[in-house]
């Protein structure tokens, strides 16, 4: 989630860190580098401006021209920022009136409303309540279909009657058939519309208008960008919407839309859907987030624990190892040793910026999780050759064989570890085109 | 269809975005006090437009040689004249539409991210298909969302051509392997693919595609492929990282932009363009089965800006 904007602030505070001081000229390219990182991830521009200008009063306010610690101060403001654009609190569905709470989600098309109301009354149900789903989609083919499909699936029940009866009769013939089965969350999933179709505004006033509704619920993908903003500022002006649900924050989106929606039409980010099951869907919570797209604890806990790791001319002889191609198993072996004492491997690379995209494709998290994967590979690589550590690519099968006998360790043992290597060479090699990648 | 109206309509649709951005690049000119003021304006513009930093990058280098006081004295039409010569020259390749060829089965696939508007698509190739009598078979590969079948099913019944059935939790692969011989038996000229939405980063995902791709190449090696991605208008540049992996796993052949009727500008078609090289072929711009259009350039361009 929001990888992309992770890596960039880490490329922008990797950039300013080694500076002992920062001058002017330094906070104004470093603020000028957020602001395309921002516009990039779709944030909105104003956003952006606000935002940005914020962080030059406080940069100024605090000094941080002249101190010592510069990039962690910028970091620990942008931090704040990102917390207060987000929101700074989390925000539930209300409950405070009397069942049954009549909950209406809208959007435009394709944002997710139907899953996410099926999602949202299965929530509804783990916490014992009773919810009804409403169908008034009676435009798209199928649509009150997929809900029913949906709502059988999770033994939700799906209030219907066809596609002849306005949106407002069906959720009032709902709610008398609510009040016999005892429901107590009602939740109505209208069809996608466009913010400039005014007939289909019209109906969604009308329910507004007729039904009293606890909740009205804006469902926008992640996924959105610049326009995001207009057309949920339409539906805000239309029928006050009371809360927002982000849906598709599964994918690799740059948040830039969590970003600008809370800031822009002040109604707060209630939940976030993360996958096409049911049961993901979770609270949205801010200062999870905003630590979440900048990776914050992680960049300063990774420069403290790999500054007590390595001393300077050791990490610049591993980057010029990396860089090249004569990285062996002896420097693989050192490397794990070492990092063993910063944290897990998959913890490390979650901390590095460009090496989390990697981490889905190979298996490297699985080096080193416990004590005796290590001393497995120690026993191993001791029972190479000299030759062999430095060029692995001699390793055939009599020697794999050799070595599995010496170091008491079955061959597939052997075929992974050095599998591993490889991968880890790629991944260096790889990771060293990344710009900025590297520590000093 | 007559050229004419297809523009009309298709400039209707663009007439709220259009409006906006020229209204804009007149401000903006009458507004700048300064060059750096101006250029700081234009980036903004051009990613409030979903153009992408790399489109951005490259047009604001062009306008940082300008003669800033010649150009406000010439009013904007000067400026307008140069920015749609620098985007016309991004989208500028070959114009490349649908090709149906007679002496062969046609294969559409549809692939995209969930809701970017598969299905509905499907739908008006096959309205616009059906329309030159091409015969089609319509085969329903996402059976994995509940009642995408009967969507398109529903939808099939409305232009009138053939789908075959298959059953929710069906194996998609299968189903097409299916719909491929059938196509063959009933000697279709067109079959059209409507496949699950997936998030472009889910990988099993996009392996069952590729698997679907492998399907058609062994089955219909004879035939000609054509790998349409629906890509929502509203997107961000996120879009851009949809049609990187899309058209890593499967060889994207041209992209559909959907939902061009809303406000969004459309911009992120340009970035695609220039980032990834991407045609793209057809514009979805309303909800009735005749609203697809076929992409130009040029028309796409001066729309956005006249």
């Amino acid at each position: 989630m929001f990888d992309s904007l992770t890596n960039k602030f880490h490329a922008i505070f990797n950039k300013i860190r080694n500076k002992g001081k920062l001058n002017e000229n330094d906070i104004k390219n470093c603020l000028h580098e957020i602001r395309i990182a921002l516009l990039e991830a779709d944030v909105n521009y104003k956003v952006v401006k606000e935002f940005i200008n914020s962080l030059y009063d406080k940069i100024q306010q605090e000094k941080i021209s002249e101190s010592l610690t510069p990039t962690q101060q910028i970091i620990k403001i942008v931090n704040e920022e990102i917390t207060e654009t987000l929101g700074s609190k989390q925000n539930d569905i209300k409950m405070n009136s009397a069942p049954p709470i009549i909950i209406m989600m809208v959007g435009l098309q394709g944002t997710g409303k139907t899953t996410t109301a099926v999602k949202l009354a299965s929530y509804f149900k783990k916490r014992g309540h009773q919810p009804l789903l409403i169908a008034t989609d009676i435009y798209r083919p199928a649509a009150i279909e997929q809900l029913q499909v949906l709502g059988e699936k999770s033994n939700l029940p799906v209030f219907s009657i066809g596609k002849n009866e306005s949106a407002v009769n069906i959720v009032k013939a709902a709610i008398k058939y609510s009040s016999k089965w005892n429901h107590d969350v009602l939740i109505i999933d209208t069809a996608g519309r466009l913010h400039i179709d005014d007939k289909l505004m019209n109906e969604l006033q009308e329910i507004d208008k007729n039904i009293p509704l606890q909740e009205k619920l804006l469902i926008v993908d992640a996924m959105a960008g610049q326009d995001a903003v207009n057309s949920a500022k339409v539906f805000c002006d239309k029928i006050k919407v009371s809360g927002i649900i982000l849906t598709k924050l599964d994918g690799d989106t740059r948040g830039g839309v969590a970003l600008s929606l809370k800031k822009v039409l002040g109604v707060p980010i209630k939940f976030i859907g993360i996958g096409e099951k049911v049961d993901n869907f979770q609270l949205f919570h801010p200062e999870r987030m905003a630590s979440r797209i900048l990776g914050m604890g992680d960049v300063l806990t990774l420069i403290e624990k790999v500054e007590t790791a390595y001393n300077e001319d050791e990490i610049k002889k591993l980057d010029k190892k990396m860089k090249s191609q004569d990285f062996d198993l002896n420097d693989f072996y050192l490397q794990l040793k070492k990092m063993k004492d910063i944290g897990s491997v998959d913890q490390i690379v979650d901390m590095v910026p460009g090496f989390n995209n990697l981490k889905n494709k190979i298996d490297i998290t699985k080096l080193g999780d416990r004590e005796g994967e290590l001393k497995k590979i120690e026993a191993i690589i001791s029972s190479m050759t000299v030759e062999e550590r430095e060029n692995p690519s001699i390793i055939n099968g009599s020697r794999r064989k050799r070595i599995s006998r010496g170091s008491g360790t079955q061959l597939s043992e052997i075929n992974r570890l050095l599998k591993q290597f490889y991968q880890l060479k790629e991944m260096f090699k790889k990771g060293s085109k990344i710009k900025n990648f590297s520590f000093n | 269809m007559n050229i004419k109206n297809v523009l009309l309509q298709f400039k209707e649709g663009l007439y709220k975005s259009r409006v906006e951005l020229a209204n804009k690049l007149v401000f903006l000119f009458s507004d700048s006090k300064d060059k750096s003021d101006f250029l700081e304006k234009l980036e903004e513009l051009l990613i409030l437009s979903d153009l992408g930093t790399s489109a951005t990058v490259e047009i604001m280098n062009e306008f940082q040689q300008i003669n800033f006081r010649e150009y406000k004295e010439n009013n904007f039409i000067f400026f307008k004249e140069k920015l749609k010569a620098i985007l016309i020259d991004i989208l500028n390749s070959t114009a490349s539409n649908i090709e149906i060829s007679e002496d062969r089965l046609n294969i559409i696939m549809l692939v995209g991210v969930n809701g970017s508007g598969k299905t509905s698509v499907a739908g008006k190739i096959a309205y616009r298909l059906k329309n030159i009598n091409k015969d089609i078979l319509l085969i329903p590969a996402d059976t994995f969302r509940a009642a995408a079948i009967q969507q398109l099913k529903i939808l099939a019944d409305k232009v009138g051509v053939e789908m075959i059935n298959t059953k929710e939790g069906a194996d998609p692969a299968s189903v097409v392997y299916d719909g491929l011989s059938a196509a063959r038996v009933r000697k279709k000229n067109v079959v059209v693919i409507d496949t699950a939405g997936r998030l472009h980063t889910k990988i099993n995902l996009m392996n069952e595609l590729e698997k679907i791709k492998r399907v058609i190449l062994k089955e219909a090696n004879n035939s000609s492929l054509e790998i349409l991605q629906t890509i929502d208008a509203t997107m961000g540049q996120n879009a851009i990282a949809q049609a990187k992996s899309f058209n890593k796993s499967l060889g994207v052949t041209g992209i559909a932009l959907t939902k061009m009727d809303g406000t969004a500008k459309g911009g992120i078609v340009i970035a695609i363009k220039k980032d990834l090289n991407i045609p793209v072929k057809l514009i979805s711009c309303g909800e009735k089965l005749t609203n697809l259009y076929n992409f130009k350039a040029d028309k796409f361009v001066e729309a956005l800006l006249d």
